[in-house]
């Protein structure tokens, strides 16, 4: 454990330096091929979604930790266009091609509006930059539940799961465990997590497919109990619950806190911000601030790997609304 | 129970420390402004201020944040009551009686009665607060689907009583409400409804576009130009501009009744402070004497209504600070700020942060003290709007509207639309349809189609599961009793006096 948390440790000031120096000569280097070194700019970064929500904590927190360490010489800017579902808030930024000034993070909605077919725009309008953590789904009943492991599910009759939306997350996850284990589980929507987890707290609904956040506290509570979690593997915060993985179920779904910017933006902006954001992902400031306090799984993926997780989610979200009736 | 109130008198001393106090002041200040804007309520107050709030240190950012909210439940009279525009969706009710006492010359009275009733429905909602938080907060959990579409069947029963002399009318508004309330996406299935193609109404219509449109911009409209010739009500008499500590006083009943049903409405998840004040108005109007005297200027029609809105906001905190759950907007993003401060609301909040969250509670005490003395102060000053010209005051007016509905979510296509509705409120007056039973389907008919459809999807379908809640079989019950009460009242009365029968319909 001790040698481990020295390695990490080590590993992650080796590559903060990295970070800080391709940081560093990175102006320099383009200033070589232009008259204008990238950023020049104040950096915009629009949330689709309303102050205080997931969307906007992930966004404030990364400018916060890339404005603590200077990452970039210029200021950056977080700005709610919330409205339509998140569609507002992406058509402006997929308005805005070309340009690398205008950055934007991805959610649930940056899926599913696009494939609802109301919004002219889909993933494929935007370039994916990178990702630096992700969050896990907890499937979890209350304390007292009769439903003590993933098996009892199978026998249990008419049970209940709750959904923030018609199409979310633990909706897609719900349709993937009846798909696997061959229940009837009945999708309950509410207006939000808060309201799933009142219902769940209230005995008006039997499951929840939650993060990390909420669950944790309630768990630790005694309040709830975990069955599984999404991730591939356990979570370091609750090592004796399985993953549905080792379960021997095919369910592995989380959610990636990324960043993406406009089409056709240059490749020097691309690679600029694969940069900072491996700073920040490898920062301890990020960890503290946002990964440990939120309980979720740190990581950084690039661009290529990011854009390859996005079809992927993209293709998944897809499946369960063409069987849900919701596009033909 | 009394170590909370050692533990309330210990959180009462570390809120009076200075950074805390000046903290208080900015929030309940700001509030004061949001709610009064016509279009932006405490929920864009919170979100305004939560970015710089989280700056300061954790207790101050959250005095200052529970400052934006309950300032706003103040400051939204202040518009209700001088200019007929709720100041915020839970003013809506306020307009009623509260503008009918400004224009009656009674600016003074009006106002002075919505501070006595936001300061008691406070002061009731923190009590409750302080005692029973984590009491109270399971009771409110007891509140699923089912018994939620039986309360919302007893509050739109209510329509009965506030939908004025022509109940088909009435009706008319009341679906018209609903149907409104039905834009958007479908809360279930998650495909778009009546949204003609456009985006932007996607997330629906937000409330307070028609709330200011139906009630503010209509009755400028209406106003027959007066260019030239000075009404007499513009004549400046000092005594309007004061509070009547008398008329005050008289409404204990109300404002009593408002601030226990604002504060139980409150707690439940989903409901909101809109729909309490809708439910106490209906409530005094419904156990008064006078009935007749509601909607033309009865301080009762003020008392109520304020009474509730201030309590609901602390009741709206409860299921977030003890079980982590947000039930409204305003508190999703006071939670929203929590979380961002590092601290995790929920079952363990009072255990864990105890002296955090006994602070936070002894400053919503001092926040109240602190409104009151900053809304007295300015009641004489504010009242003198009742004397200003229609010919200069309307354009302003209508400046403040289209800024503060543009400031919701920054959308010019909000500022058409607040104007439409303006038209459609127009309409409505000139054709004598009610207003309230339009913004009483439109609060509650989501409600009622959530509850109503979440209890089918988890019971296959079955209807019986309806009267299988104890909870709600009560709440139908006592629908039952009131919708047929009046009715078997009314047949009996008509019959003893079949002279007074004119005067009798006017009343029902």
């Amino acid at each position: 454990m001790d040698t481990s948390e020295t390695h990490s440790g080590m590993k992650r000031r080796t590559l903060l330096a990295c970070g800080a120096a391709l940081v560093a000569t990175q102006p320099f280097a383009s200033g070589l091929a232009r008259a204008n070194a990238y950023p020049s700019e104040t950096i915009n970064y629009i949330v689709a979604f309303g102050v205080g929500g997931g969307s906007d904590i992930v966004a404030r927190t990364m400018a916060k930790v890339i404005d603590e360490k200077k990452l970039i010489p210029v200021k950056m800017l977080v700005e709610n266009r919330p409205g339509g579902s998140g569609a507002v808030g992406y058509s402006y930024i997929s308005s805005r091609k070309g340009n690398p000034y205008y950055l934007g993070g991805v959610g649930v909605s940056f899926f599913t509006t696009p494939l609802l077919g109301k919004m002219p725009l889909s993933y494929k309008d935007f370039t994916p930059l990178a990702a630096i953590a992700r969050s896990p789904y907890i499937l979890a009943v209350l304390a007292d539940s009769k439903i003590k492991s993933i098996d009892d599910l199978k026998s249990a009759k008419g049970l209940t799961i709750g959904s923030a939306g018609a199409v979310s997350d633990p909706a897609l996850l719900s349709h993937l465990l009846n798909k696997q284990l061959g229940s009837s589980i009945k999708v309950v929507p509410y207006d939000g997590e808060g309201e799933v987890m009142a219902a769940v707290l209230g005995k008006h609904l039997d499951l929840l497919f939650g993060n990390p956040n909420e669950i944790l506290e309630q768990v630790n509570a005694g309040k709830m109990r975990a069955l599984a979690v999404t991730s591939a593997e356990r979570m370091d915060s609750l090592p004796e619950v399985p993953s549905f993985k080792e379960l021997g179920h095919d369910i592995v779904h989380t959610q990636l806190r990324g960043i993406i910017m406009p089409k056709d933006v240059p490749a020097e902006a691309v690679s600029y911000w694969e940069g900072v954001m491996k700073s920040v992902a490898e920062s301890p400031e990020w960890r503290s601030q946002y990964v440990d306090r939120f309980n979720e799984i740190p990581l950084f993926l690039d661009s290529k790997q990011f854009g390859e997780e996005i079809v992927a989610t993209s293709q998944r979200y897809e499946t369960l609304m063409r069987e849900l009736g919701l596009i033909k | 129970m009394l170590e909370s109130w050692h533990l309330l008198a210990e959180g009462l001393v570390a809120a009076s420390q200075p950074s805390v106090l000046a903290a208080i002041m900015v929030g309940a200040i700001i509030g004061l402004f949001i709610g009064a804007l016509p279009g932006l309520g405490p929920t864009a107050g919170v979100a305004i201020l939560l970015p710089v709030a989280v700056s300061f240190d954790g207790t101050a950012a959250i005095a200052a944040l529970g400052a934006v909210y309950y300032g706003a439940q103040y400051g939204g009279a202040v518009t209700a009551i001088l200019l007929g525009i709720p100041g915020d969706a839970s003013a809506t009710m306020t307009v009623i009686d509260g503008h009918k006492l400004a224009r009656n010359g009674r600016a003074g009275a009006a106002l002075g009665l919505s501070i006595a009733a936001s300061f008691i429905g406070g002061l009731i909602g923190l009590i409750l607060l302080t005692a029973f938080a984590t009491t109270i907060a399971q009771a409110a959990i007891a509140f699923g689907p089912i018994e939620m579409t039986a309360l919302m069947i007893f509050s739109l029963s209510l329509v009965s009583v506030l939908g004025g002399r022509d109940l088909n009318k009435a009706m008319m508004s009341l679906f018209a409400g609903l149907f409104i309330g039905t834009i958007g996406l479908d809360p279930m299935v998650g495909l778009p409804r009546f949204d003609f193609g456009e985006v932007r109404l996607f997330d629906g219509i937000e409330f307070s576009i028609i709330a200011v449109g139906l009630f503010g911009l209509a009755e400028m409209y209406a106003t027959p130009p007066s260019i030239g010739k000075p009404e007499e009500n513009n004549r400046f008499r000092f005594r309007e501009l004061l509070p009547d500590v008398r008329g005050t006083l008289q409404c204990w009943r109300e404002l009593g009744s408002g601030s226990l049903i604002g504060f139980f409405i409150g707690i439940l998840p989903g409901a909101g402070a809109t729909a309490a004040t809708m439910i106490s108005y209906a409530f005094a109007k419904r156990t008064s004497k006078h009935p007749e005297r509601f909607g033309n200027g009865a301080m009762e029609g003020v008392a109520a209504p304020e009474a509730a809105n201030n309590s609901a906001a602390y009741g709206n905190m409860i299921p977030m600070f003890a079980l982590g759950i947000p039930g409204s907007g305003t508190t999703a993003v006071l939670m929203g700020g929590l979380l961002m401060i590092g601290l995790q609301p929920g079952p363990m909040l009072f255990q864990t942060q105890s002296e955090f969250v006994w602070t936070i509670f002894g400053s919503f005490y001092i926040g109240n003290l602190a409104l009151v003395a900053i809304t007295i102060v300015l009641t004489p000053v504010l009242s003198t709007c009742a004397f200003v010209r229609p010919s200069y005051l309307f354009p302003a007016v209508i400046a403040i509207i289209a800024f503060g509905i543009f400031g919701i979510n920054n959308s010019m296509f909000e500022v058409a639309l607040v104007i439409g509705f303006g038209v459609l409120g127009y309409l409505m007056m000139k054709l004598d349809y009610p207003p309230v039973p339009l913004v009483l389907g439109m609060i509650l008919g989501p409600i009622l189609e959530r509850g109503i459809r979440r209890t089918l999807v988890a019971s296959d379908g079955d209807v019986s599961v309806f009267f299988q809640s104890p909870i709600a079989l009560v709440i139908i019950l006592i629908t039952v009793v009131l919708l047929v009460s009046p009715w078997l009242f009314k047949s009996r009365a008509s019959k003893e006096h079949h002279m007074d029968e004119p005067q009798a319909k006017k009343i029902g």
